[in-house]
């Protein structure tokens, strides 16, 4: 069996508490709007509600109407308020429902938060977190289950992240909004009510390094967000047939970790990318290129993609057979050993 | 099983109306009732509507009586439901389960060299 790294050295010293990956962006955001009297936290029924996933839980109770609010259902106006409150130097932590409702919202993120900056030669900043609950795999109606990665990935001057677990949720977070790009903040939906023990300690990596979860040497399975679970899994099952997988968490799609990969690759010789996206022109495209231009001459089989179809995402009863399984992931994995 | 009392209130049966006359209650104290079953008769000015259950569980208070004008946003009755031991999933989705022991059909070779 594999060992599993611990990931202590990416943090300072810190107390260790069991959290949801729910609660550990609610301790986040608690720590955010503390240390920080700009910041400030919106979107549909974050404030009195608390959020329907219970991330903004009591914040507003905590912090006061006036940093902590409900808005109007309306993504495009959260979004363009974010832009209005950044020039003003406010540090807004938009919060859009569901991925779906990120469409509506898209001018506003596309044409204004992602290029204010370079628009200004740099004097006007946009440091907004947007919060965007992501991803399928809880049964939920249409328009809650949508990847929009490659779509904020091939947008220049946004950052995307992606937590897999909750204390990577708690550092990646604050990490984001401390930062002074505009930062799409993906949250699995999948992996909230996930619990492990969390240190509540300071990140010490920098922005857009990926890290190795797990160590191995006959091939390299990378994802991010839930998909690290599901290759933690296959990782796991490989492991009974003599087969010793690593598995890359990205977490930070923009700017993405190549020498993370390409150092991965070169030891283990072959490569596997799982993300729930559609196939085509998803992100599993650009890792894919980016080892090949990287790592060649070392690739003892062609790079494998495992992804979710080229379909509308599927009503709630057929995630299942749509999101990567662990047999995809294993006959891709079988694929490259026997190429 | 561990229950827990979930208390309704008069919800906005209208645009705006601030109020509504109970008609009648479909269910009494002790009663089992299905989510979405009849549960009370109300009027508003504008219409009688029959309101449905929001819950699956025992009916422990009727906190009004007929005829009497309760405000949207008092209590209406109070439900014992059967509580939850995992997580709960929010307004929107389920809590994916997690298996103990995940299934697979697929065996690999490992490499020869």
């Amino acid at each position: 069996m594999t060992e599993l790294i611990e990931h202590t050295a990416d943090t300072t010293t810190g107390p260790v508490v069991e959290l949801s990956m729910q609660q550990a962006l609610n301790r986040a955001l608690h720590t955010l709007l503390a240390e920080n009297s700009d910041t400030l936290v919106f979107g549909e029924d974050v404030g009195t509600l608390g959020g329907v996933f219970r991330v903004t839980d009591g914040l507003q109770k905590t912090f006061g109407t006036d940093r902590v609010f409900d808005t109007p259902l309306a993504e495009s106006a959260i979004m363009g308020m974010s832009v209005g409150l950044a020039m003003n130097g406010w540090r807004p932590v938009p919060e859009l429902q569901f991925d779906g409702f990120a469409y509506p919202a898209l001018d506003q993120i596309v044409n204004q938060v992602a290029r204010m900056n370079y628009r200004t030669r740099g004097a006007v900043p946009m440091p907004v977190t947007l919060r965007l609950p992501s991803f399928g795999g809880i049964q939920a109606p249409e328009h809650h289950g949508e990847s929009l990665e490659a779509l904020f990935a091939h947008t220049p001057g946004l950052k995307v992240a992606v937590p897999s677990d909750p204390g990577e949720a708690y550092r990646l977070l604050l990490q984001s909004v401390r930062c002074e790009d505009p930062v799409v903040f993906m949250e699995p939906k999948a992996r909230y009510w996930d619990k492990r023990p969390v240190e509540l300690a300071e990140p010490t990596e920098p922005v857009g390094t990926g890290r190795v979860v797990r160590r191995g040497s006959h091939g390299t399975l990378i994802a991010w967000g839930a998909m690290v679970h599901r290759c933690l899994q296959v990782a796991e099952l490989a492991a009974e047939d003599g087969v010793e997988l690593e598995v890359l968490d990205l977490r930070w799609l923009t700017p993405l970790d190549t020498d993370v990969l390409a150092a991965s690759v070169r030891r283990t010789k072959r490569a596997v990318v799982v993300h729930e996206a559609p196939l085509t022109a998803g992100l599993g495209a650009e890792v894919a290129t980016r080892v090949t231009e990287n790592c060649f001459g070392d690739l003892a089989a062609p790079v494998q993609r495992v992804t979710g179809f080229d379909v509308p995402y599927p009503a709630g009863p057929l995630e299942p057979q749509y999101l990567p399984t662990i047999d995809r992931v294993l006959l891709a994995v079988q694929r490259t050993l026997e190429y | 099983m561990a229950e827990e009392t979930i208390t309704f209130t008069l919800p906005d049966l209208g645009e705006g109306l601030v109020e509504a006359t109970l008609l009648d209650w479909e269910v009494d104290v002790g009663d089992h009732i299905a989510r979405n079953a009849p549960l009370v008769e109300m009027e508003t000015t504008k219409s009688a509507v029959v309101i449905p259950s929001p819950h699956d569980g025992r009916v422990v208070e009727l906190h009004a009586v007929p005829d009497e004008v309760v405000r949207v946003g008092a209590p209406l009755v109070t439900f014992a439901v059967a509580a939850a031991d995992g997580p709960r999933a929010g307004i929107v989705g389920t809590v994916p389960e997690e298996e103990s022991r995940p299934r697979r059909r697929v065996r690999l070779t490992p490499p020869t060299e």
